[in-house]
Formats: C-alpha cells, structure tokens, sequence
C-alpha cells in the first residue's frame, strides 16, 4: 500500500457535507433567534400593527412585519396601568432572597460534607438531589397545604422558601464538588499558623469564590423563570412576572404588545446575566456531571 | 502510584505521607505533633452542615410525609378519612392516567429523538468550527427564556388569524386554515416543537463538553489507519460521547416530567386532551377537579418513578466522575 503524507479529506462528500452543514446552521439560527426577535419587536407595535401578516402563499409582502412605527406606549402601560413595578420587586427579592439562602446554607453544607465521612453519607446526599429532581407538580399539594397551614401562601417569605426547596439541594450538590477541589491541606496550613476553624474555612473561601458567584446566579435564573411555585404558592400577595405575564392572557381582547413587553422584560435580565455565567452553564445544567 | 520494583525507599514513604496528609483531614500530621489546634472534630462539620440538612428536611420530608397520608385518605376541606387505598386502586380503571402515561412516553420520545439528533449534529458542526464561541452563545438564548414566556410567545407565533409562524405552515402547504394547536393530530407537535426549540442547545452544549474529551490520540491512530471521517465518528468519537450523551437524555427525561409550563400556556391539555400528558392530568386533578387524595397518590408514584431514574442517574454520575479526571 502507497503511504500517504498527508491525509486528504477534501472528497466531494465531504465538500458536500460542509456545505449542507452550513445551511443547516443557518436555518437553525435563524429559528432559534425568530421567536425572540418577534417577541421584541412586537412589544413596540401598537395592535393593529401586531396582527398584520400577507395573505397565505403571499411571500413577496413578507417586509409587512416590520411595517410599524415603533411605540412605547406598553412599557409605559406595564408600569402605569398595570402594578408591574411590584412584580418585578416581588421577582427580584424571592429569587434573589432564595438564592442568598441557598448558597449560604448552601456552602457551609457543602464544605462539611466534602471534609467529612460518615456512615450514611451516601444516603443523605442521594436524598438531597432527588428533592432536586423531584417533580414540582407532585409536591405542590402538599407542600400548598403545609404553607397555608403557616399562613405563608401568597407571601414573598413563602415563596422564597418554596424555591429553595430545589434551589438549596442544587447549591449542596454543586458546590460540594467545588470544595472537593480545594485540598485539605490549606485548612491545615492556616490552622499551623494559628488560625481556628472557622478561619481557616474563610481563607478557603477566595479559592471557589468565583464558583459560587456562578451558582448564586444560576439560583436566580431558576428561581425567576419559574411558573408553577409562584401560580399557586405566591398566588394573591406574590405574583412574579411569569404569573403576571400569564395572566395578561384573557379569553377576549388579548392585548399582545402588552404581553410581549411583560415577556421581554421578563427574558432579558436572564439573557444578560446567562450570559456572565456562561462559562458555568454547562456544569450548573447538568448537576456537575458535564464540565466544560 | 509508582509500580516500581526498586524505588528509593525514602521518596517512597514520602509520597505515601502527603498523599495521606491530602486526602484525609483525619489524619492531620501538624495537629497530632504539635497540638497546636484541637483535633478536628466531627461535631464541628456537623453543626455546619445542620440548618441547610434541618431547612431542606422541613420543605422536602414533612411535605413527603403528608403526601403520603393524604394518598391514603379521601381529603375533604375540614375532615379527611381513610379509604383502604382507594386513591390508588381507582386509578388502575382511570383511563386518563394511563393515558397520561402513553402521551408522557411518546411526547419524550419524540422530543429526545429530536433533540438527540440536531443537538448532536449542531454539536459536530460547531465544534472546533471558527465562530464556536459566538454561536454556541446565540444558542443558549432560548434556555434563559422562563418556559411560560417560551410558550405564550409560541402561542402567538401559532395563532391561527396572526401568527407568523402559522402562516409559514399554510403557505408551505403543511397545515390548513386550523391552527396547529386546534388540531387533535397536530396538537402534540406543537408542544413538542417548542421543547425542542427551547432545550436542543443544551444537548449541544452537553455534546460539546463531550467532544473535547474524546481522545485525540485515539482519533489519529483510526486516521492513520485509513479509517473515514464517518467511520471516525462511529468507532471513536460515537462511543466516548456515549456516557455524556445518557447523562443528557436522562436529564431532559426527567425535566419533561418537571416542567410542564409551556404545555400549560399552549395547551393546557387540550385539545380533547389529546396533550394531557401526566403532569398537566395530575395539575388538572390537583386544581381543576381538586380531588386533592387522588393527586396526592398520582404525586407520589411519580416520585417513585422520578427516585428511581435519580437512581439510576446518580450511578451514571458517578462512573462519569473518574472519566472527567482523566
């Protein structure tokens, strides 16, 4: 057999799938980034402008959908007509207030748990992440009956309790892998130095700082985008922005450019701040079982 | 470790010794010779770990429990009695529960099939290509969207009089003047469609992470010996990305019994339940029909099933591990 130098690739097959592949590409991103831009673009149209498309088969008129003239006037309603401003207060404390919690308590288990061994270790930490993969419909009966009992449904402190109870196992599970990392000798070599436990726990802390500013993010990002919690949990004194949007949709007269402003507001916060924390995404949206 | 038959004995022992001092915190060198600090006890970690394993039990166990009594009761508001697992023996004759199981079954796997197959593909495009970073960043955009915002800007792109993407469908011939959420056969893929649009970047992110770890050496050597580019990715690339690639469909799996916000703002279930897959039957039950023993009792063989693919999940996780320090 002749030995090759260089091992060429270029056939016309492979040309070919270079060339499908790119078009793939294309038509893929232009159908993720569609819905979004037709979600912002829409929140500036007025109505009548909103709902005006080309006849069937009609592609040549296709430019109708940026036939508008750009208005503010459903931003404007959000915050004036509509008690929006609460909304998105009542966002920002229980997704942040969940996610402080979390990480806190959060941290300071996952520290004890990565430096400690026990008998029934294995145990409680499979028990911890499956109440993170625990299907929220299934215990929210229940878990509806025990806030009502302690008169915590439809406030911001039961809602941040709700969240945590799958951001908090998401944080132990996360972070613990985190400290695992960090060896213990460092503790030591402080507490040779004279320092406490405690201390020395601080001075570890500068090393996974970056990680659980990560997590804390991530925490809000899921605490945010969530529906069903904030539904019926939150329901009368807490509403979020998911519920408020939703609830924007009436059987009649459904006032679109409004929804699509309350849903853009709501997504580009998120957008921006997955953006800063993209380099923990993959990690985070798998449970620490695929790093990047 | 060193195999070695004739190390140096001394460089031996050493390596021994800081291998302990890293690895366990119990056998702390310093504090044993010198006393300096106490010896590190278990109550300390203990006490640490306390108020996050005491919260997450009084959120998660207490619930647990309560579900369980009021699975066997008929609850009423004010008074509840016990009913001889009656919740759970009437849903073996309930057909919408077993419906909502078929639907479950074929919505995930429809989706996976889907997911699998362009986020895999996306992943193979992407990796290495000169604008990986960029691109991988635009297509993460959906994944932030909260699902309820997902489906109502869905919602409006399927409307039947002015959505965007209805009219593409009538154009194209594909769909006619009822829109494709009005449709019992079409229904379900209109769900499915937006799951598939929120959720392939993340099994491309996922392949991603994959596809660097498989061994380059290994690839060259197939190369060297004449294999394809195709034959390449099925006898290398395909196996290596195997474990990850489960991690993803066990992922996706169990959020499809997690999250059912954008069914809910697309369909609800409807239309004539041809979308009532089991979560949005067991919300129906729950708050619609609020028939609160019989949703306690569906809730808790839906955790049954979620534990034990979290089972399941948990060892893969844990065969992956060795793998990610290699």
């Amino acid at each position: 057999m002749a030995s090759r130098d260089v091992v060429n690739y270029d056939t016309p097959l492979t040309k070919a799938f270079n060339w499908f592949s790119g078009i793939f590409l294309a038509f893929y991103l232009v159908w993720t980034i569609l819905p979004i831009f037709v979600m912002i673009v829409s929140s500036f149209k007025n109505l009548l402008e909103a709902f005006k498309l080309p006849a069937v088969g009609d592609w040549a008129n296709i430019g109708v959908f940026f036939d508008f003239s750009p208005t503010f006037q459903h931003y404007i309603n959000l915050f004036t007509q509509q008690p929006f401003g609460t909304y998105l207060f009542n966002s920002i404390v229980a997704a942040g207030g969940s996610a402080i919690v979390s990480v806190v308590l959060g941290s300071m288990a996952a520290y004890s748990l990565s430096r400690v061994d026990f008998k029934l270790k294995n145990d409680v930490f499979f028990w911890i992440i499956s109440t993170r993969m625990a299907p929220v419909i299934a215990v929210l009966v229940p878990l509806f009956f025990i806030f009502r009992s302690l008169d915590l449904v439809g406030s911001l402190l039961g809602l941040i309790l709700a969240y945590t109870t799958f951001n908090l196992p998401f944080a132990i599970w996360i972070l613990k892998g985190f400290f695992d990392n960090v060896p213990y000798a460092i503790e030591e070599a402080q507490m040779v130095d004279g320092a406490s436990r405690p201390q020395a726990l601080l001075a570890i802390l500068p090393l996974v700082a970056p990680g659980i500013g990560a997590f804390v993010v991530l925490c809000i990002l899921f605490a945010w985008n969530d529906f069903l919690f904030a539904a019926i949990i939150g329901s009368g004194g807490a509403k979020t922005l998911p519920v408020a949007t939703k609830e924007l949709v009436q059987p009649q007269n459904i006032q679109w450019g409004t929804i699509m402003a309350a849903g853009t507001i709501t997504t580009l916060p998120m957008m921006l701040l997955g953006l800063v924390i993209r380099k923990y995404l993959v990690t985070g949206l798998t449970m620490g079982a695929v790093k990047e | 470790m060193t195999k070695d038959k004739t190390p140096s004995i001394d460089l031996f022992r050493v390596r021994q010794i800081l291998d302990n001092v890293e690895s366990k915190p119990r056998s702390s060198v310093s504090s044993e010779g010198l006393k300096l600090n106490p010896l590190p006890s278990k109550a300390y970690y203990y006490w640490l770990m306390a108020p996050a394993i005491a919260l997450l039990a009084a959120i998660t166990i207490y619930p647990f429990i309560q579900m369980v009594i009021m699975s066997l009761q008929d609850v009423q508001i004010g008074s509840s009695t016990w009913n001889n697992f009656a919740n759970f023996t009437k849903l073996w004759g309930d057909k919408k529960f077993w419906a909502g199981w078929k639907l479950l079954a074929y919505y995930s796997f429809w989706c996976l099939l889907l997911q699998i197959t362009i986020g895999v593909f996306l992943a193979i495009i992407l990796n290495n290509s000169r604008w990986e970073k960029v691109l991988v960043t635009t297509l993460l955009m959906p994944m932030m969207m909260a699902p309820v915002i997902a489906g109502m800007v869905w919602y409006f792109l399927y409307n039947g009089t002015f959505g965007w993407y209805h009219w593409l469908f009538q154009s194209l011939g594909i769909l006619g003047v009822k829109s494709i959420l009005a449709d019992v056969k079409t229904a379900m893929w209109g769900i499915i469609i937006v799951d598939t649009w929120q959720w392939t970047p993340l099994i491309t992110i996922i392949t991603l992470a994959g596809l660097k770890r498989v061994p380059r050496d290994q690839l060259e050597a197939n190369m060297v010996d004449g294999a394809s580019p195709l034959r390449n990715f099925t006898s290398v690339t395909l196996p290596n990305l195997y474990p990850v690639l489960l991690i993803a469909i066990m992922l996706r799996f169990m959020d499809n019994f997690r999250f059912i916000d954008s069914a809910m703002v697309l369909t609800a279930g409807g239309p004539a339940d041809s979308t009532k897959i089991l979560p949005i039957y067991l919300f129906d039950v729950s708050f619609r029909f609020t028939a609160l023993g019989r949703a306690a009792a569906i809730g808790f063989i839906m955790l049954i099933v979620t534990i034990i693919l979290g089972k399941a999940l948990v060892r893969i996780f844990d065969r992956q591990q060795p793998a990610a320090h290699q």
